[in-house]
């Protein structure tokens, strides 16, 4: 079927596809059978009339766009709420989803602020627009969808926005707010919100939990890149400690914690390798809830490695050792940030008493073994534990701590393969100095020639003209 | 005085579980919680973190029992998992002197680091091995009022004593978090009231109260 119509396309006259004024150039339909030099000569005005459609269009579709987020905001909040913080975050949205200037962004814009001035004459635009730097379609997203909640509360929902809102930019002006200060008035505000929910809805704490879930998601979003890591706390050297450290322990086996999963038994290594993408995976949350959840699913599947080793029913003695051997393996990035970030922001009586908070004081609990384990603690000798910390010697795993797999080849090849692994790791590390050293040095050159020109050392341009100058064209 | 404040509110406890490696404390939980004992229909895949709703004359109690790891190695853990705990169930092995032992250290530095804040109950499992028993019943009572806790007897294989802990322990608590709030509650113009009501538990070794308490509920 396809081949016939091809073939018939091929017996389509050929005078038939060219130009109608015969110029030799291919014509179009939508030019009325022209060539395209040939309708800009037919038709002068086109064009013009072609940028004025578009224009129309643009604003007829920033119209309905502003449409709907009023719709949205109206249920939620009073008028010049809605529009003070819609109206910047729509245009810093359109913004950033069309980096590249094309005609109709021009024109869309430019009907933007037309139509806010018809709009809203007397509400000029709030200053700051700093207060999220992140994607702004996640936190745009984010505050839909709490604007959608709190919909459903009717008038208080209402409140609750304007509490939060308010709270967000009061913060975020103060851009010097220490972590541990950030973190008292994030749990200040928490508190004073609960406080006056549950004597708004008494009797139905549930409720009250909903809703603060809610808020908390609201505003770590809103915060996030001023509460994640802040460069006024020493998170990021800790996760650089941590981390080394956990490098420096790679040697560590099931049987030196005493943990109690036996590897070989296929289901125990899918759920080990479940736990440690898990608790990878928390990194990539924003909001504490939800990276709360992903220790929670992370310690489900280390209970799932336990009893697929024929335990039943883990106790923390069985739980705690194999998280730790997790960890390691894992080595999770900016674990200590992490940690701190949800410390600091998330709401406490989540952390304090539910069954997220018991698997995150556990994971508390095996970054403080790590930081501070010795040979005691893994049942070593100190002349041991040197060695293997040293590096100069990997431990013979199956062979020292006589388990697993027994087959002499494993033993032999072992020892070689973590000499290799230790090699990846200096090398690694090397890398990581020599790049920092370059950088630094890059750093110093880029300083210096900042001001002068692109073409400062291209001596063959000397002979041309001057650059053109931009020049202002009225209208 | 404040009871009308605290009529419909549910109360949370969070309870820590401390003690050596096998003196039970896994047994002990899953036999309160599930009502299990060594049996292979143990529905929870874990036993580390269990929660029991109780109704307790009234009030809502929801209890959540905390594990924790009793290898030696993991002492030094121990303040992060018991933060903020509203009570410790120190559970020891009758027939373990050693275990015993542990307890003692667990109190000093639970007393240390949480004050009086904190509903210590002392917990001797495993007494259905009575004929090996190594700490003797007077001495565990004496050391548990000597610090202001209270000594209990239980056996998880056979369930005895089990359920009086955590009823006891529960009741005591909420006695706690009484006190806490009429003093929190309690406003500049009920100062005096308030300050003598905590000192009244403050200046007798909480083990007074809780004795009471025990005597009047059994």
């Amino acid at each position: 079927m396809s081949s016939s119509t091809a073939r018939r396309g091929i017996y389509v006259d050929q005078a038939a596809l060219l130009c109608n004024k015969g110029c030799g150039f291919y014509g179009n339909l939508a030019w009325g059978g022209l060539c395209s030099k040939c309708w800009r000569v037919e038709n002068p005005n086109s064009r013009a009339k072609q940028i004025e459609e578009d224009q129309k269009l643009a604003e007829r579709l920033q119209r309905e766009e502003e449409a709907a987020y009023a719709g949205i905001n109206q249920g939620a909040q009073s008028g010049n709420l809605s529009t003070s913080l819609s109206k910047p975050e729509a245009k810093r949205n359109t913004q950033k989803s069309h980096p590249v200037p094309s005609g109709k962004n021009f024109f869309s814009t430019l009907a933007k602020t037309k139509s806010r001035d018809v709009n809203v004459p007397s509400q000029p635009p709030p200053t700051s627009t700093s207060i999220n730097q992140q994607p702004v379609a996640e936190s745009d997203q984010a505050t839909r969808q709490f604007i959608d909640f709190l919909k459903t509360l009717h008038k208080p929902g209402r409140d609750i926005f304007k509490q939060c809102h308010a709270f967000c930019h009061s913060v975020a002006y103060k851009k010097d707010l220490g972590a541990e200060d950030l973190s008292e008035s994030v749990q200040d505000f928490y508190q004073h919100l609960s406080e006056r929910l549950n004597s708004l809805f008494k009797g139905s704490p549930e409720r009250v939990e909903a809703i603060m879930d809610e808020v908390e998601k609201y505003i770590t979003l809103q915060l996030y890149e001023q509460a994640f890591c802040p460069e006024s706390a020493d998170d990021e050297a800790k996760d650089l400690t941590i981390q080394k450290r956990i490098r420096a322990l790679h040697w560590v086996t099931v049987q030196m914690l005493g943990a109690p999963v036996k590897q070989e038994i296929p289901a125990v290594s899918d759920s080990l390798d479940k736990a440690i993408t898990d608790i990878i995976e928390m990194d990539s949350k924003r909001v504490p809830r939800d990276k709360l959840a992903y220790v929670t699913r992370c310690s489900k599947d280390i209970f799932r490695a336990i009893k697929y080793s024929n335990k039943d029913a883990a106790s923390a003695d069985d739980f705690l050792p194999v998280l730790i051997y997790v960890v390691l393996r894992a080595n999770p990035p900016r674990l200590q940030s992490n940690i701190q970030y949800i410390t600091r922001f998330c709401n406490p009586r989540r952390l304090m008493s539910g069954e997220d908070g018991y698997y995150f004081t556990n994971l508390c609990c095996a970054i403080a073994f790590i930081e501070k384990l010795d040979a005691q603690s893994l049942n070593l000798s100190t002349e041991e534990f040197e060695l293997y910390m040293s590096d100069h010697v990997s431990p013979d795993r199956p062979q020292a701590r006589g388990c697993s797999y027994p087959s002499s080849s494993s033993s032999q090849s072992d020892p070689r393969a973590g000499r290799l692994e230790n090699d990846l790791i200096e090398w690694g590390d090397g890398m990581e100095a020599s790049v920092q050293d370059v950088l630094k040095e890059l750093h110093l050159d880029s300083c210096t020639p900042s001001t002068s020109a692109i073409d400062s050392d291209n001596i063959e341009s000397e002979g041309l003209p001057p650059p053109l100058q931009p020049q202002v064209f009225a209208g | 005085m404040a009871a009308h404040s605290t009529a419909h509110r549910t109360y949370s406890f969070k309870v820590v579980l401390l003690g050596e490696g096998c003196v039970g404390k896994t047994s002990l939980v899953l036999r309160y919680c599930e009502n299990k004992f060594n049996d292979k229909h143990i529905t929870t895949l874990q036993a580390s973190f269990l929660t029991k709703k109780l109704n307790i004359t009234g009030k809502r109690v929801n209890l959540a029992i905390w594990d924790t790891a009793g290898q030696e190695r993991f002492h030094a853990l121990g303040p992060i998992y018991y933060r903020d705990s509203n009570g410790a169930i120190l559970v020891y092995d009758v027939t373990d002197e050693d275990s015993f032992q542990k307890v003692k250290n667990w109190v000093k530095e639970l007393r240390k680091m949480l004050g009086n804040d904190i509903c210590l109950c002392i917990v001797g499992n495993k007494i259905d091995l009575e004929k090996e028993r190594h700490v003797s019943v007077e001495d565990a009572e004496a050391y548990a009022e000597s610090v202001g806790a209270k000594n209990y007897h239980t056996s998880a294989k056979l369930n005895k004593g089990i359920e009086e802990l955590f009823l006891d322990l529960c009741k005591r608590m909420m006695e706690t978090a009484q006190v806490e709030e009429r003093t929190k509650g309690n406003g500049t113009s009920h100062t005096s009231t308030g300050r003598r009501g905590v000192q009244i538990i403050d200046d007798e070794p909480q083990a007074a109260a809780a004795a009471g308490g025990c005597c009047s509920s059994g």
